[in-house]
């Protein structure tokens, strides 16, 4: 489904991805782990379109270098990048919504997609009417994963999701995780993440990512 | 007493002007991050544009009432044309740069845009009227004062952010250019057109300068040099109310529109530098204008 070939990245003419090949079937989910600053939030940044990029990448057979940035998110990919990054002027429930706002879905489409959210994390139907930049890092992280869902029907990339987590919140939004996979077995899930144990649980890959290499990928424990 | 409300109503209507270009200037750094020195030219475009179709219509016999939609239309015309090429043709390639080459650049528009409207309509002063005397006089406790002034620009001026507050609040064009505005890749990534954003945002804050010279056209006299005196006070408006601020700008527009009034009328030897006045005394106590908030900065 998503494959790189040779891709190497460079942010303001400084190379930061080396090589990278990849291989992202239906159904995987893939830890991407290694150190701060080895390369993971780049190499999905790449895949978004937000990077200078060479090699190949191609998402369902179509080159993704044909496909400006923007119009990445309509071939059902949903990002949610690190740090939330909500819309602060908007409500939980409109920073989910805008996604499809933008790529104008119909209303009942929009409202299937809001309840498979809702159905993984009943809380964001509660924090709804809230405004987005008053939720705590641990709800910030659920609305980012709200609102990137909103799009993900082929492929979701998470960016460092339990970065500063409490445990309790982790545990949460793993359960959140594994909900999803239940109700949506097929879709595709990239995770990055520096501490790899907390991974190990939930993902069918572990890529590690190495000074901007692929230094191991192997399957792990859940693929079984 | 006379001279208090000639002066209130002097500056109400001045500030109205004021604040329609303010709005523009204002919206497009907002977004775009770009001080837009060339505002003032779409402003004195707008101005002359208006006044050459008004013109136009009258001597040919056309009902003077049009006058009135060839003010929008001109203000339109100038924005979509003139300000869509300079955001796709200049603007758009210096997004990423330092900002004080952004500054230069439109700059040398502005010079460009100066130097062209002298190519085009002269030195000579240009004059229309005609809306002005299609609405009369209303008499306001004695004093004799122009519709025109007393409520068609103050109405035009209250309907702009009315229709910028719902369009921005309200419609998911409004919605993208809020969340561009606060994370450009954020908003890439949930499918948003940034490129499109920063085009659509850039005309609508040139059609409201084209709109400010276009209002302003049956008030004064058009002569070279306009688009400068009001890029100047434009931007004393916007920093005043801290720059990106749509509503701060109605508010700070009023105080530097009604301040200079009565100045012209009590103190006329302070009259210029009033605005100025007003914007370093606000600075002084909240360097991010009054409606600013602090931002912290990322090294």
């Amino acid at each position: 489904m998503l494959n790189l070939k040779s891709v190497d990245a460079s942010i303001d003419r400084i190379p930061i991805l080396r090589d990278i090949s990849l291989n992202v079937d239906p159904a995987e989910t893939i830890a991407l782990v290694g150190r701060n600053g080895a390369g993971k939030t780049t190499l999905l940044r790449s895949i978004m379109g937000f990077t200078s990029c060479t090699g190949a990448i191609t998402f369902e057979g179509r080159n993704l270098f044909d496909i400006a940035p923007h119009q990445r998110p309509a071939l059902g990919i949903g990002y949610a990048p690190e740090d939330r990054r909500l819309f602060s002027r908007f409500t939980i429930t409109e920073n989910i919504l805008l996604p499809a706002r933008v790529a104008g879905l119909d209303e009942a489409e929009t409202k299937r997609r809001l309840d498979r959210i809702y159905l993984v994390m009943p809380e964001l139907e509660t924090l709804g009417p809230r405004p987005a930049g008053s939720v705590s890092g641990g709800q910030g992280k659920m609305v980012a994963l709200g609102r990137a869902m909103m799009l993900s029907t082929r492929l979701l990339m998470l960016d460092e999701p339990f970065q500063g987590l409490a445990p309790v919140l982790a545990n949460r939004y793993a359960e959140a995780l594994g909900k999803l996979r239940e109700i949506d077995p097929t879709l595709a899930i990239i995770i990055t993440e520096s501490n790899p144990g907390l991974l190990r649980r939930f993902a069918s890959r572990m890529v590690t990512v190495e000074r901007g290499r692929i230094d191991s990928d192997v399957a792990t424990v859940a693929a079984a | 007493m006379d001279i208090i409300l000639l002066a209130l109503l002097d500056g109400i209507a001045y500030a109205a002007l004021l604040f329609l270009v303010a709005v523009g200037l204002t919206l497009i750094f907002g977004v775009l991050g770009i001080l837009n020195i060339a505002h003032g030219s779409l402003y004195a475009i707008g101005a002359y544009v208006t006044a050459t179709i008004g013109t136009w219509l009258v001597a040919n016999g056309y009902n003077p009432w049009l006058t009135f939609p060839a003010l929008i239309v001109s203000a339109i015309l100038v924005g979509v044309i003139l300000g869509g090429l300079i955001e796709r043709l200049l603007l758009s390639r210096i997004y990423t740069k330092e900002p004080i080459l952004q500054l230069l650049i439109t700059f040398a528009v502005f010079m460009i845009l100066e130097n062209l409207q002298r190519m085009i309509w002269g030195v000579q002063p240009y004059f229309l009227d005609t809306p002005l005397t299609l609405l009369g006089n209303v008499s306001l406790a004695g004093v004799n004062y122009t519709l025109y002034q007393v409520a068609f620009l103050p109405l035009a001026a209250i309907a702009v952010l009315v229709f910028l507050r719902y369009f921005l609040r309200h419609t998911t064009m409004g919605a993208q250019i809020l969340a561009v505005t606060e994370d450009r890749e954020a908003a890439s990534s949930i499918g948003i057109n940034a490129t499109w954003v920063y085009f659509v945002t850039f005309v609508i804050g040139a059609s409201f300068a084209a709109l400010g010279g276009a209002l302003a056209t049956p008030t004064t006299s058009l002569v070279t040099g306009m688009g400068a005196n009001m890029i100047v006070l434009s931007f004393a408006v916007a920093a005043t109310a801290g720059l990106g601020q749509i509503e701060g700008a109605a508010v700070s527009a009023l105080m530097i529109g009604i301040a200079r009034s009565f100045a012209v009328y009590l103190a006329p030897e302070i009259e210029v530098v009033m605005p100025y006045l007003i914007m370093v005394l606000v600075l002084l106590v909240r360097p991010n204008g009054l409606f600013g908030k602090e931002t912290v900065r990322k090294i």
